[in-house]
């Protein structure tokens, strides 16, 4: 009993510890993560102006209905499943074919990811500014296009043709992010054991098998945590397509719910409407996480 | 008895010298002007020197940024105790209580009325409300056209006798001037300020009878003709028109003081003239450039200038009342320096004695910039500004870059502004 008794304060202090530990960082993302949400949900229901000091008046679910009557609702929904599917796929293919590329490699491995992740330090304003003048008529995207087409003088309207500038917006995105995911599936792949290439090997198996039947699906675990993470950053765009409506562009092709989110609560001062249109993107995030989630429990793979 | 008294007074003599002395810091938020910098860095220093009690920070925000900054900022009850705006974006500020009156006192005057009567008629309109004044200007400005008169010689143009007086004869010279290499424009004639619609692009409207407001202001985009005239003529000027501007392009007025060969003519205010000095003293001393009239549509209306706006420095209605007194004293004494804001930054604030002064009359273009003034008005208020500038931002741009008819874009302008107004009932 008294052993019972000893252990169980052994515990009970570990435990104390352990809540010592973990308060400081539950403090932060409950003040800074879990307060904004909340809050945005009850200021969802009222009908608030940002400037004025009067009193929110409650109008019920009136912010989302108008929401979802709304057209400029439906286009920023479009336009964020546009820009999120396409930087989405390109982010998560492109990662891991460069991080299966540079992993096969015996030289330059640290270089190559050092070039390939610096850009994920640039801040994404910067990223934007630097890729406005790339795309600028005058710029370098123009020029590279027209001397490989042999098209001298031709504007091929980066910052005005809806598909492209829907594109130029994900160039953006990739080539500030797509380093980062690369990072973390070449731990992902350092941690397959060397022992199955070996063997793959000796069986005779070609560089294809070896990626599809070892790498790829031992490496689920990581495309999950990939794919969740590059989904969610992809569907919090804002200061790219912000930048490029400032710098010119029409903002409907990438009006984004984020961009939306900013015009309804600056632009239009409707505190209350621009809370109601962040906790749909909260629920469209949190419903896409969860799928993906699912979707990697059912196809779990161990060859050991 | 009577030393107590002695005692008493002496002790709320005290007081009152503590409570007078007892420091006071004001932050004033502005945008950037490199002009105006060390002139009000200058200010603030003579005036903290003849009042030590007071600390004044002085906060600059890019001119395209600090109305985002401080909604935010006044969102979250955080504001400054001092800041301008340009009176279309400041004026929700006033509609809803954000900002705080002066008192005559405090800036030198006897009375409300005698601060009118100091500045010209109608300028302090926007700020004025039941016998108060909630804003002093720092400037008022208008937009002419610039031009550099060595691109006109250069096509073959006298540029005293061939600069354009209508949006029609706008467009031609600069299909004269417009230098392209394939279809990416080199050098631009003219292009328009975008983002600031209600200054330049509602004029256009008017010329020709129309109105963003009805007279009631119960409806908006009034005269589906006349701004079905003005979206044609920019889908024109835009790339799948005769392409000669877009809004893509950067700024002509930022590349116009460099004299690189990449705009000819530009819309801008008298402040342009010191910013070439500073960035171009060469160019400024060249008499290579000039200003003239804004331009009217050939069989327009009305003979309508750009709108003018001003910027006016406001005090927080949250600030305490000692701040706002501090703050309403400090920006009377800044302001008691027109000339220097004149000479110096090319800023025009409307008082009668500036007007009549010779420093005024030896600015180059005044009378230009005067006549503009004379066929103009105050730009549109409206506590729904923002939104009604970003919704003519959507329909400019929906006709020149996105393809969409004028017809179209008129019909969701229309339809979205009234739904604005609808709101705001």
């Amino acid at each position: 009993m008294r052993r019972k008794r000893g252990s169980k304060g052994i515990l009970a202090r570990r435990g104390r510890w352990g809540w010592a530990f973990v308060l400081p960082t539950l403090v932060l993302l409950g003040l800074f993560s879990v307060y904004p949400v909340v809050n945005a949900f009850y200021l969802s229901f009222f009908q608030k102006h940002l400037l004025s000091n009067a009193p929110p008046k409650f109008i019920g679910f009136g912010n989302y209905t108008y929401l979802f009557r709304s057209p400029t609702f439906w286009n920023s929904l479009t336009a964020t499943a546009i820009f999120a599917g396409g930087a989405f796929a390109m982010l998560v293919g492109m990662s891991l074919l460069l991080a299966v590329l540079i992993s096969s490699r015996q030289r330059f491995q640290r270089f190559l990811q050092l070039a390939f992740f610096s850009p994920a330090v640039v801040s994404t304003v910067v990223a934007a500014a630097i890729w406005l003048l790339i795309f600028d008529p005058r710029g370098i995207a123009n020029q590279l296009v027209n001397a490989l087409a042999g098209t001298p003088g031709v504007d091929h309207r980066w910052l005005v043709e809806p598909g492209r500038l829907q594109l130029a917006t994900m160039l953006v995105y990739v080539w500030k992010y797509v380093g980062y995911f690369t990072i973390i599936f070449i731990a992902g792949i350092g941690t397959i054991p060397r022992s199955l290439y070996e063997a793959a090997r000796v069986d005779g198996a070609n560089a294809w098998q070896v990626f599809s039947r070892i790498t790829f699906p031992l490496l689920r675990p990581t495309t999950l945590l990939v794919s969740v993470v590059a989904m969610i950053q992809c569907l919090r765009t804002f200061s790219t397509q912000y930048l490029f409506t400032q710098a010119g562009s029409p903002r409907s092709p990438i009006d984004v719910i984020t961009l939306n989110v900013y015009y309804t609560a600056v632009r239009t001062f409707q505190i209350g409407r621009a809370s109601a249109l962040s906790i749909i993107l909260f629920a469209i995030m949190l419903f896409l996480s969860w799928l993906q989630f699912r979707v990697a429990r059912s196809e779990e793979v161990s060859y050991l | 008895m009577k030393r107590g008294a002695w005692v008493l007074v002496a002790v709320l003599v005290a007081g009152v010298v503590a409570v007078a002395q007892s420091p006071v810091t004001i932050t004033f938020w502005t945008h950037e002007d490199p002009n105006r910098t060390p002139l009000e860095e200058a200010y603030i220093r003579g005036f903290q020197a003849m009042y030590p009690h007071v600390t004044i920070e002085r906060v600059t925000y890019p001119s395209a940024k600090i109305a985002e900054v401080l909604l935010t900022a006044f969102a979250a009850r955080r504001g400054p105790d001092i800041f301008n705006l340009e009176i279309n974006d400041a004026y929700p500020y006033l509609e809803l209580g954000r900002v705080a009156p002066l008192k005559p006192e405090w800036v030198c005057y006897d009375s409300v009325e005698s601060i009118l009567g100091a500045y010209l008629e109608g300028t302090l309109d926007a700020v004025y409300r039941d016998g108060k004044l909630y804003g002093l200007p720092l400037e008022l400005t208008i937009w002419s056209v610039f031009v550099n008169k060595k691109y006109f010689r250069e096509v073959g143009l006298d540029p005293d006798r061939d600069y354009p007086r209508t949006w029609e004869q706008m467009m031609a010279v600069s299909e004269q001037l417009v230098i392209r290499d394939g279809e990416i424009l080199k050098r631009r004639g003219f292009d328009f300020r975008y983002p600031y619609y209600l200054e330049w692009l509602l004029p256009m409207v008017e010329q020709m009878g129309g109105a963003f407001l009805s007279p009631d202001g119960q409806t908006a985009i009034v005269n589906d003709d006349a701004w079905l005239h003005v979206l044609r003529f920019m889908q024109q000027w835009g790339p799948s028109g005769k392409n000669l501007g877009s809004p893509t392009y950067t700024a002509a007025r930022k590349l116009f003081n460099y004299d690189r060969n990449e705009v000819a003519m530009c819309l801008t205010g008298f402040y342009q003239i010191a910013r070439i000095r500073a960035d171009n003293e060469a160019f400024y001393e060249s008499g290579e450039w000039m200003v003239i009239p804004f331009p009217v549509f050939e069989g327009a209306v009305r003979d309508v200038a750009a709108h003018y706006y001003g910027h006016y420095y406001m005090v927080n209605a949250e600030s305490s009342p000692e701040t706002q007194e501090w703050a309403w004293r400090f920006i009377a004494y800044m302001l008691s320096h027109p000339e220097e804001y004149l000479l110096q930054v090319g800023l025009i604030q409307p008082r009668k004695d500036l007007l009549a002064s010779e420093a005024y009359a030896s600015v180059p273009y005044g009378d230009v910039f005067a006549g503009d003034m004379a066929r103009s008005s105050l730009v549109q208020l409206h506590v729904a500004n923002p939104e009604f500038k970003q919704l003519l931002d959507d329909a400019v741009k929906a006709v020149m870059l996105s393809g969409v008819t004028p017809e179209e874009a008129l019909a969701t302008l229309k339809q979205r502004a009234n739904e604005v107004l609808e709101e705001y009932r």
